[in-house]
């Protein structure tokens, strides 16, 4: 049962069909498991694209992983505010996840460095709600504040 | 089956035209395609036309503009490999003996509809994370320096090349050669990419008139050049994380089309790549087989990209000096290897071309390697 207090205190997802956030305020990663031949997809499919099969389930990615590449985005859309790094984060899965990296500077960040989900605010719905997304920070980032 | 074979091709200007549009465009390079073949425009039995921003029936305000109508016209949206896709349907129409004289059309009025770095559709969840092409490609460039330990300076001489190739170009965007300093001055876009690695918002549209053997003997007046192949594919859906520094997709639409022509790639003399990104210049020639893998960079060092070097790469200028009007340039890529194997290239002509390559790859989709590739394979 949602509660009144519940519904004031969740924050919302900036993603809901990608990004699962829980009332305590932490979030996962929502791909697509096959039941069949175990790989996983992000985003949520309906078919698995190395067995074709259809037997898939919702699966919560787990919050580590690796920096494959990155770059510190200087150009980009009004919606986001510049300079921020982009990279693309392999989790133990076997998925590769595009996502920004946060909460370091930019100048520290290096292909193979250890990363951590991090949940953080992503702008705003039209209706002016603040919304919450993913980032990755460095692994430990927040033992070390 | 029949074989396909170009008997016109034209082109606008690239660059940016402020006062026209899409259909204005097109419409230039379809009459001047159609007076390049010597042809009554009434032979054209159906068109094909390739853009990505320009709106419904784009391809119908163009034959509206020259008189046509009538004709059976698809509009085909496949990113930047659109304008390519839309020759790929033209020889498919022709190879099925459905259609003996088809045009293909490539138009993008870009400047009127877009500015900055292009991003994936909104709908994507990497577009929502903060994804641009620039991006992408930039994470690509960093990737494979640190693999293949490709310099800075190297990546720059990609760009400097192609502006080099521009500078003789008379339709091209840009008209004035570049230094390797003035890239590495450039404003940063996305590190490690600065501006002048980056193709330019570009207005323009080029076409062609695809012929079956039949009418090629009877019109062709020896200018005719066979489009010996034309594939497209679209990336695959990846089950575990695959090298960024390779291209599978380009490698498997290359693959196709040398089966397809019966050439292989030591044949190629001249080929022009989609070099929307200095970086995408390396990944797609290496992924084309042109090069091997990592190599390429110092390869271009020693001019061997150069036109006169041993394979002359984007001798057009490429997307990086000629422009980078979406839909318009699989079509434009087109145009020049036409002029080129007919000898009509002027300050850029590369003696004794006989085989060219065209390879378009576009379109950013989470999880596939990449949305439209093709590539075109052009005998003399």
């Amino acid at each position: 049962m949602v509660t009144t207090t519940d519904q004031a205190t969740t924050p919302v997802s900036f993603r809901p069909g990608e990004f699962e956030v829980d009332p305590d305020g932490s979030g996962r990663i929502l791909g697509s498991r096959c039941r069949a031949c175990g790989a996983h997809f992000f985003p949520v499919r309906k078919a698995c694209a190395g067995c074709l099969g259809t037997d898939l389930e919702r699966v919560r990615f787990s919050t580590s992983g690796t920096l494959y590449t990155f770059s510190v985005v200087r150009q980009s859309t009004p919606a986001f505010e510049v300079p921020y790094v982009l990279g693309y984060v392999d989790l133990s899965e076997g998925v590769r996840i595009m996502s920004q990296i946060s909460q370091c500077d930019p100048e520290e960040v290096t292909i193979g460095m250890e990363l951590e989900l991090a949940v953080e605010p992503f702008g705003e719905s039209e209706d002016g709600t603040p919304l919450v997304g993913y980032r990755f920070r460095p692994a430990g980032a927040e033992s070390r504040r | 089956m029949t074989n396909v074979h170009v008997i016109g091709v034209g082109m606008t200007r690239f660059g940016k035209h402020p006062d026209r549009d899409a259909a204005d465009l097109g419409a230039e390079a379809l009459l001047e395609a159609i007076s390049d073949a010597g042809i009554d425009p009434r032979m054209i039995e159906a068109a094909y036309c390739g853009h990505v921003f320009q709106g419904m029936v784009t391809g119908q305000r163009i034959l509206a503009q020259v008189g046509m109508a009538g004709l059976p016209l698809s509009n085909v949206e496949n990113a930047c490999s659109s304008g390519a896709t839309a020759i790929r349907e033209a020889s498919l129409a022709i190879r099925a003996g459905e259609h003996d004289v088809v045009a293909a059309i490539g138009t993008e009025h870009l400047t009127s509809r877009f500015s900055g770095a292009l991003t994936p559709d909104p709908s994507d969840p990497e577009a929502a994370v903060g994804a641009t092409m620039p991006a992408v490609y930039a994470m690509r460039a960093r990737r494979y320096m640190s693999e293949f330990g490709m310099t800075r300076e190297q990546l720059a001489r990609v760009a400097v090349k192609n502006r080099k190739n521009a500078a003789a170009n008379p339709l091209a965007h840009f008209r004035k050669e570049i230094t390797v300093e003035e890239v590495l001055a450039s404003r940063s876009i996305a590190d490690p990419l600065n501006l002048l690695d980056c193709s330019p918002v570009t207005d323009g549209a080029a076409a062609a008139i695809l012929v079956s053997d039949r009418l090629a003997k009877r019109l062709g007046k020896g200018r005719t050049v066979r489009l010996a192949a034309s594939t497209l594919f679209t990336g695959s859906v990846d089950t575990e994380p695959t090298s960024m520094t390779f291209e599978p997709l380009t490698w498997r639409t290359a693959q196709a089309a040398y089966e397809r022509a019966g050439v292989g790639p030591e044949e190629i003399g001249v080929a022009e790549v989609h070099d929307c990104f200095s970086i995408a210049e390396v990944l797609r020639v290496e992924g084309l087989g042109l090069f091997s893998q990592g190599e390429y960079p110092a390869a271009v060092e020693r001019g061997e990209a150069d036109i006169g070097g041993r394979l002359p790469i984007n001798p057009s200028g490429g997307l990086l000096g000629k422009g980078h009007p979406l839909g318009g340039t699989g079509v434009a890529q087109v145009v020049e290897l036409v002029r080129q194997l007919r000898g009509e290239a002027g300050d850029r002509q590369i003696a004794g071309a006989r085989v060219g390559l065209a390879h378009c790859r576009g379109g950013k989709a989470v999880g596939i390697e990449g949305a439209a590739c093709t590539v075109q394979i052009l005998v003399r």
